[in-house]
């Protein structure tokens, strides 16, 4: 999913205070950190080609555990299932041979197409697409290497969902007998058969799997099943939850996560909260030193831009070809700069020479040179003159003004000002016209200088009067630090609030804003909304030519700067800086202020719950490409399996798993029989391989039941084959495969929607 | 640091297409010419639908039978929930002591709180779906 949203961080890192390295280092918390643990994010595995078994007999029966996930197939000969696959089916179309290829369970793993077009056909627990589902049958006796002609000539055994709709089970049957014509089939309930396979008599299952959560008690081998209660949620459910939720706290990470890597992630990584999530979430994500060891990072693979180093030696050598092309640039500008100066000495010489002639030549003759040269008359020419003069000035000024301060300590000396021009020669005039410039070039950076010692002794002169009064009273300093301190806070909060305040349409301040905009807009002064000032008056003033006066005010500019709702950075950053030296003369002096209270490590993030939420326990550096391929799990460890326990936690509006336990115990069976189920509470399924299910489970049942009551909880030896093996097992038992199950005349006589019932099955309508 | 990896799976699996296509398999436990009639495919939603359609269109007593003792798909769904209901951070999952006046959201403190204030907008929606509680326009 993606967001509309401009900047390219994280939304909620975009929330986080930045802190640079240098307030950290400021704050004296620069810290080094060990390497992290890093777990990489798995890979879909390469599928392996299944070769059709070479050992098929006629009559021996097909053990078939058909899951929402995996599929696991096998004879009855066989101590564990011979194969098993994803139960996915793939259609995929290959458009330059024109074909169109059917790949089923990890086949359909081929590539990236035929992993897109995967599609299961459950939904949630139950057979939406039986199509797909006959075709995946279809490939798990090409598998079995099946080789009877004309149909399979084995019974069939294959497990179904508790209570499953009867149209699922009548489909199930029908496909069986019509399609594969076996001799004989059974359906059951997956969960019995694992607590059948795991020896157990009477006790309370817990199946917790792909799809749904079943809890059926078991009363001498045969299931209560109007006792039981299906729970929606399970493996799949579970994973996806951590998908979302993780897309949600990265919603700008490249690292991509599919659905199966999630599912990975969530065996991996998800454990149920040992004794209550309460006490455990409550220190999660607290930095301490268990923190490391919560907070697991999940690496995604990354390629690395490898930027191009340089070496000292070029570095050194591109700076010098810089500066040496910079002071080349700076001669040629200072030559022509020259050449130009000296063009203009010549001209103004050559007009004081007109000008000097006007005495001495008679009128007429002056004014026939002045036409000459295009000029009017003597005015003209003098003003001309003192133009010429001042350029000059100005530009012996710039390349004289540059040169640094020091330089000029020295005392310099103008002697030929002092003497009157006509005791001079022309030689020596032009000297002296050169010193006056130096001279006024020199008097003013003497008064800049003496402006700047000026203002330094003020502020020392501030300075040594604050420390006078802090030796003085350092209470009321301190005092009036802090309301400093107060007010600048105030004002950046203020800042703060307005610039939230005009993201909101119908808030006071933007509507001020769209006032401000439409006046300006109306080209009238401030006060044009009144109704006495309408526009068509205005428009005629400015006909008029009158002036509104607008700009007569310097402060009348101030409009602009307050409808731009633009952040004005360098006021922050004036704040920012004087509340930090405020801050520092407060840690100096004042016993009761401490560097933690200060604003900087308030957004330092070494105390944001949102960074360790998102980054864990160690610094951010955004411009990290391992970094940014990073996903940090920590409460959503613990946060996706407790869904079982409180499913109002995803939106679910079912009574969690102990609940659910606890009142078929106490309340739904007999007392003798509750006693005995509670001594033998069995654990299978996929999804409760998780890690402290069973500590959990016995630490909440151990709190409902009475003190007197035994609990005893065990997992099945394998929680997912379990079920396979079990009805291995079931089907080996002599009676079980000569009367427990359906045969074709059975079904031939009573049709599609029998339930021909035994210990492990579904319940017929009574 | 972890060591740079390409982003892709590049190992290519042993075996082509054409072996793994399954319509070309020689499948000789089909009966020649049988067709299995076809289903129209139902989401679950439909299917419980269905069971819930048949069971009332069974005799009276099968039907407060199939209500009261016998399991079926629907009398085996856990009931809601009878204890009070605990909150939690809906963006971090910790323990939330406070409710978000304008979008019903939970959270854990200020400063998630800040964080739900500058959330770009629907994605306060997006959160509280996964909890089903996002308003849903009809």
């Amino acid at each position: 999913m993606s967001y509309s949203t401009p900047e390219p961080a994280s939304i909620m890192a975009s929330a986080l205070p930045a802190v640079s390295s240098s307030a950290a280092a400021s704050a004296g918390l620069i810290q080094e950190f060990p390497p992290a643990k890093l777990y990489q994010l798995p890979e879909i595995p390469v599928p392996q080609f299944i070769t059709p078994a070479a050992d098929y007999r006629e009559g021996v029966p097909i053990v078939l555990d058909l899951g929402t996930s995996q599929t696991r197939a096998g004879f009855a000969s066989d101590i564990t299932p011979r194969f098993q696959f994803p139960t996915q089916i793939a259609r995929y179309r290959d458009r330059k041979i024109l074909r169109t290829f059917t790949l089923i369970g990890s086949d359909a793993n081929y590539d990236a197409n035929t992993r897109q077009a995967a599609k299961s056909p459950f939904d949630g627990a139950l057979v939406a697409n039986w199509e797909y589902l006959e075709t995946i049958l279809d490939y798990t006796f090409v598998k079995m290497g099946v080789s009877s002609q004309g149909q399979v000539d084995n019974p069939v055994i294959m497990n179904e969902i508790l209570a499953t709709p009867l149209a699922q089970h009548k489909h199930m049957q029908e496909l069986l007998f019509e399609t594969y014509s076996v001799p004989s089939a059974t359906l059951g309930i997956d969960a019995l058969f694992s607590y059948h396979y795991n020896n157990g008599n009477t006790g309370l299952v817990v199946s917790a799997g792909n799809e749904t959560t079943h809890i059926i008690p078991v009363v001498n081998g045969r299931g209560i099943l109007n006792q039981a209660k299906r729970l929606n949620w399970g493996g799949h459910q579970a994973s996806s939850f951590l998908l979302s939720l993780m897309q949600l706290k990265y919603p700008h990470t490249p690292a991509k996560i599919s659905p199966w890597q999630a599912e990975m992630l969530m065996r991996e990584h998800c454990y149920t909260a040992p004794v209550s999530y309460a006490d455990e979430v409550e220190h999660y994500l607290d930095r301490d030193e268990g923190f490391d060891e919560r907070n697991h990072i999940i690496q995604a693979p990354f390629t690395e831009v490898i930027a191009p180093v340089k070496t000292e030696e070029e570095l050194a050598k591109i700076a010098e070809r810089r500066k040496e092309s910079g002071r080349k640039l700076q001669e040629q500008a200072a030559k022509i700069r020259l050449e130009k100066l000296m063009q203009k000495e010549q001209d103004l010489e050559y007009y004081r020479s007109i000008e000097s002639k006007s005495d001495q030549v008679s009128q007429k003759e002056f004014k026939r040179l002045l036409d000459a040269e295009g000029i009017r008359d003597e005015n003209e020419l003098s003003k001309m003159i003192k133009n010429m003069d001042k350029s000059i000035k100005r530009s012996r000024k710039q390349d004289v003004g540059n040169g640094d301060e020091e330089s000029d300590t020295e005392e310099m000396t103008f002697p030929l000002l002092e003497i009157p021009d006509d005791q001079l020669d022309p030689d020596q005039i032009k000297q002296k016209r050169h010193q006056r410039l130096l001279k006024s070039n020199y008097d003013a950076r003497m008064r800049a200088k003496a402006e700047k010692k000026r203002e330094r002794e003020k502020k020392e002169e501030e300075e040594r009067k604050d420390e006078e009064w802090r030796e003085r009273d350092l209470e009321g300093w301190i005092k009036d630090r802090r309301e400093q301190r107060a007010q600048i806070m105030a004002r950046m909060k203020e800042k703060q609030k307005l610039k939230e305040d005009l993201n909101n349409r119908k808030s006071l301040a933007s509507q001020l804003r769209m006032k401000s905009i439409a006046n300006l807009a109306s080209e009238g002064p401030s006060g044009a909304t009144t109704p006495t000032n309408s526009g068509g008056a205005r428009k005629r003033r400015r006909e008029d030519g009158e002036d509104d006066g607008f700009g007569v005010d310097d402060n009348d500019w101030a409009v602009y700067r307050d409808i731009a709702n633009a952040s004005d950075t360098e006021e922050d950053d004036e704040m920012a800086e004087s509340i930090r030296k405020i801050e520092e003369q407060l840690n100096a002096f004042d016993p009761k202020f401490s560097l933690d209270s200060s604003l900087e490590a308030q957004s330092n993030w070494m105390n944001s719950l949102v960074h360790a939420f998102l980054r864990g326990s160690r610094p951010f550096d955004p411009a990290s490409r391992a970094e940014a391929h990073q996903i940090h799990l920590n409460v959503e460890r613990i946060r996706v399996p407790e869904v079982l326990f409180q499913p109002s936690i995803a939106g679910i509006d079912q009574a969690g798993l102990v609940e659910l336990a606890s009142d078929i115990l106490l309340r739904r069976l007999s007392k003798q029989d509750s006693v005995s189920a509670c001594k033998d509470v069995f654990l299978t399924g996929g999804f409760s391989l998780l890690r402290g299910f069973d500590d959990r489970l016995r630490h909440e049942l151990r709190a409902t039941l009475p003190v007197d009551v035994e609990l005893g909880i065990r997992r099945a030896e394998d929680a997912v084959l379990d079920a396979w093996k079990g009805m291995r097992k079931w089907v080996n038992e002599k009676d079980n495969l000569k009367n427990n199950m359906l045969t074709r005349e059975e079904y031939m006589e009573y049709g599609p929607e029998y339930i021909k019932e035994h210990n492990m099955g579904n319940r017929a309508l009574t | 640091m972890a060591p740079a990896t390409p982003p892709s799976n590049t190992a290519a699996p042993a075996f082509s297409l054409f072996d793994a296509d399954i319509t070309s398999a020689p499948k000789p436990f089909r009966k020649p010419g049988h067709k299995t009639p076809s289903r129209r495919i139902k989401n679950a939603k439909q299917i419980a639908a269905d069971e819930m359609k048949r069971i009332q269109s069974l005799p009276d007593e099968s039907r407060s039978a199939a209500l009261m003792d016998t399991p079926t798909y629907l009398n085996v769904e856990a009931p809601p929930s009878v204890m009070p209901r605990k909150w939690w951070c809906d963006i971090t999952g910790l323990k939330a002591s406070y409710r978000m006046p304008n979008n019903g959201m939970r959270y854990h403190n200020k400063e998630i709180y800040e964080v739900i204030k500058h959330l770009p907008p629907g994605v306060d929606q997006q959160y509280l779906q996964l909890r089903s509680a996002n308003v849903v326009l009809r």
